[in-house]
């Protein structure tokens, strides 16, 4: 029924010291899911988003999207998967909001009218439309984060991935940027988040992934596996423990 | 900060806001060039036209002198060395120095025409964005092949981006060098070396991750060309200010 | 990746210029005549990026500047500032970092031409500064002499002292700025 948006066989790199960054991982992600990518700091998490969009290329394996790999049309890779890093600052281009939206559709040498469109769609997208002429620098943690996914999302992508999209966030920061995700989500696009702060996201995900020395260590449903994640260095979500139902932080 | 903020763009509806940057930037230039070597009734209508200028773009004086403070002061020392070395009749006589009429009259004919050349800037810069003078510059180099316009577009705004972030990244480090109580070592050397290591090695660890980011959003020197449109107002700008130059140089 | 290489490169340029722009703004108030970073960054660009992509750096430096950004000195900016009394020791930073770069290359970078590089360099700055200087503030009676005692000598304690800390600098930070040759790096 559902198509898979992302398939990834056997896939390893190693980096050009030495050491091994992910080791055989097989996945596939079905377009229009919310899948959570777990494991604890080092465990390869954002070595496999890299690999998702082509800023490393594997030495073993494939990934493909919708049937393509993706070293065969890196271009064409990034603009299906956005990828959200995780320091906002480091990510932001342009000297205004505006331009730093507009440097993706830029690169894509879009006409000028397309990209005004899709910078204000993705303004209005993520609620920063009255700080187009602002710059960048100025604003709070949260609109930075905001800003970071409007900049994705003028690339039209059919993936977010967001690679520890909650820290340095306030709780106000971490709700909204949820309910952004949420909204992205119901959109129609696929959303991977990497994050090892399960109970934030985990009541609204559809597929987990738990990851640990570079390896796949458990992949199903959020549900069935949320009670052995602590043997992994992921903290179980405090409110799955007997008699509590597990809430989401919107509420 | 406060330096970097005042002085920049702000937002009005004059005609210096309105005109095109290519023509702003021609303009700059050729009535830099034609004041160097202007004389003291070209001088005045020059200032004639700057304060109607000023007053058009309705530019607070008060921040335009704050602007300039510190380059009074570099005219002051202009201005003293001009006056005791030009020789002459002289005016007043303390020790072996003496105030020569020539000096100063010399001396302030050339403070005038640098006021005049810097206001000029600050004009330009105070009513074009900074977006639009990477886009003249860009266009302006088009014709040589030798400078890849696109690439030095990039690297200005970039250049533009980092320097708040080093500001600040300087300004933590101090704090928490002072905090360790750095001022009790007196060598220059060492505290020099401390300073500057653990910045700029930051500084390069988060250019490095701007550089990832720009290169997820597909970064490309083939982009969509910058947006410039000149119109009738700027012809006839530039007619009024090639006349004006003739009257400077020949006056 | 030899884009992504040109790319980081490019970044890295943009990076110093910026940081030869702050610079102006990181005085460091010891000794009579505060130490200004400026140069120190220029000498930087030359060791860290080598010969071509320094020139590149100072180059965007100055173009940015010259387009007006307060970028120069204590924040101005301009052609003006250019054309002024110290606009000779802005231009001078382009053959000085070319240079800089080019001995520290030539040299495999190690410490002795590293330092011979960057005593030429900050020569160089001085030899455009100097006789601008002295062009712009020269009524009749200005000696070269005088322009030498206003626009060099005060600063050369400075340029000593900047010079010895761009030594450690440049070797605790060369292996993690790694210019292209040296393979792809992983970014953390």
């Amino acid at each position: 029924m559902h198509m898979n948006i992302i398939e990834i066989e056997n896939l390893s790199h190693r980096f050009p010291d030495g050491t091994l960054g992910i080791d055989g991982i097989n996945l596939t992600i079905q377009e229009g899911t919310f899948v959570v990518i777990s494991g604890q700091n080092g465990s390869g998490k954002t070595t496999l988003l890299r690999h998702l969009n082509g800023l490393l290329l594997p030495d073993r394996g494939t990934v493909r999207l919708s049937g393509v790999s993706v070293s065969k049309d890196l271009v064409k890779a990034r603009q299906i998967v956005g990828m959200v890093f995780q320091d906002s600052d480091s990510q932001i281009i342009g000297e205004t909001v505006y331009d730093d939206v507009a440097f993706g559709p830029e690169n894509l040498c879009l006409d000028r009218s397309e990209i005004k469109r899709r910078v204000y769609d993705a303004l209005k997208a993520v609620g920063l439309t009255g700080l187009a002429e602002q710059r960048p620098h100025l604003l709070s943690g949260g609109e930075k984060r905001r800003l970071a996914i409007a900049g994705v999302l003028s690339m039209k992508p059919r993936v977010i991935v967001f690679d520890e999209p909650f820290s340095n966030l306030d709780y106000p920061g971490i709700r909204q940027l949820l309910e952004q995700v949420l909204s992205l989500h119901k959109a129609g696009r696929t959303i991977v988040v990497a994050t090892h702060e399960l109970e934030k996201v985990i009541t609204h995900a559809d597929h987990l992934v738990i990851m640990k020395d570079g390896t796949v260590v458990r992949d199903g449903l959020p549900d069935e596996m949320v009670k052995g994640v602590e043997a992994f260095g992921v903290r179980e979500p405090y409110n799955s423990r007997p008699g509590m139902e597990i809430r989401s932080w919107l509420n | 900060m406060a330096e970097l903020t005042a002085f920049r763009f702000r937002t009005g509806a004059s005609l210096l806001h309105k005109l095109d940057v290519r023509f702003k930037l021609g303009f700059l230039v050729l009535i830099s060039l034609a004041g160097l070597k202007a004389a003291p009734l070209a001088l005045c209508v020059i200032t004639f036209v700057l304060i109607a200028v000023i007053i058009d773009t309705r530019l607070p004086i008060k921040v335009i002198l704050k602007e300039l403070r510190y380059f009074l002061i570099l005219l002051l020392f202009v201005f003293i060395a001009r006056i005791l070395t030009t020789p002459g009749s002289t005016l007043i006589q303390i020790m072996a120095v003496s105030v020569t009429r020539e000096g100063i009259y010399d001396g302030s004919l050339v403070c005038w025409r640098l006021v005049i050349i810097i206001t000029l800037g600050l004009l330009f810069v105070s009513t074009t964005r900074t977006s639009e003078i990477k886009a003249a510059v860009e266009w302006l180099l088009i014709p040589f092949p030798f400078f890849q316009g696109k690439r030095v577009a990039t690297m200005m705004s970039l250049v533009m981006r980092f320097m708040p972030l080093i500001l600040d990244q300087a300004k933590e480090t101090a704090d928490a060098q002072r905090a360790r109580c750095v001022e009790n070592r007196k060598n220059p050397l060492y505290r020099l070396r401390k300073f500057a290591i653990p910045v700029i090695r930051r500084i390069f660890e988060s250019a490095d991750k701007l550089a990832v980011a720009m290169e997820a959003r597909c970064y490309s020197e083939n982009r969509t060309d910058p947006w410039l449109s000149s119109g009738l107002k700027d012809w006839v700008a530039l007619f009024v200010v090639i006349c004006l130059c003739a009257m400077i140089i020949l006056i | 990746m030899i884009i992504a290489e040109q790319l980081r490169m490019t970044v890295y340029a943009s990076l110093l210029a910026a940081l030869t722009a702050a610079g102006a703004y990181l005085a460091i108030p010891i000794g009579p005549v505060p130490i200004v970073l400026q140069n120190f960054f220029v000498f930087l660009s030359g060791l860290l990026l080598g010969s071509r992509w320094g020139f590149a750096s100072v180059s965007v430096y100055i173009l940015v500047g010259a387009c007006g950004l307060p970028i120069f000195s204590i924040g101005r900016g301009g052609i003006g500032h250019i054309m002024g009394p110290t606009g000779g020791y802005l231009i001078g930073f382009l053959p000085a970092v070319y240079i800089i770069g080019l001995i520290s290359e030539k040299g495999g970078q190690r410490v002795i031409f590293d330092i011979i590089a960057m005593v030429c360099g900050a020569l160089l700055v001085y030899a455009f500064g100097v006789p601008w200087l002295y062009k712009v503030l020269a009524g009749k009676g200005m000696t070269l002499q005088k322009a030498l005692f206003v626009g060099m000598y005060p600063f050369v304690p400075g340029d000593i002292l900047k010079i010895a800390v761009a030594v450690p600098v440049a070797k605790a930070l060369r292996p993690v700025i790694r210019v292209p040759g040296s393979g792809f790096r992983i970014p953390s």
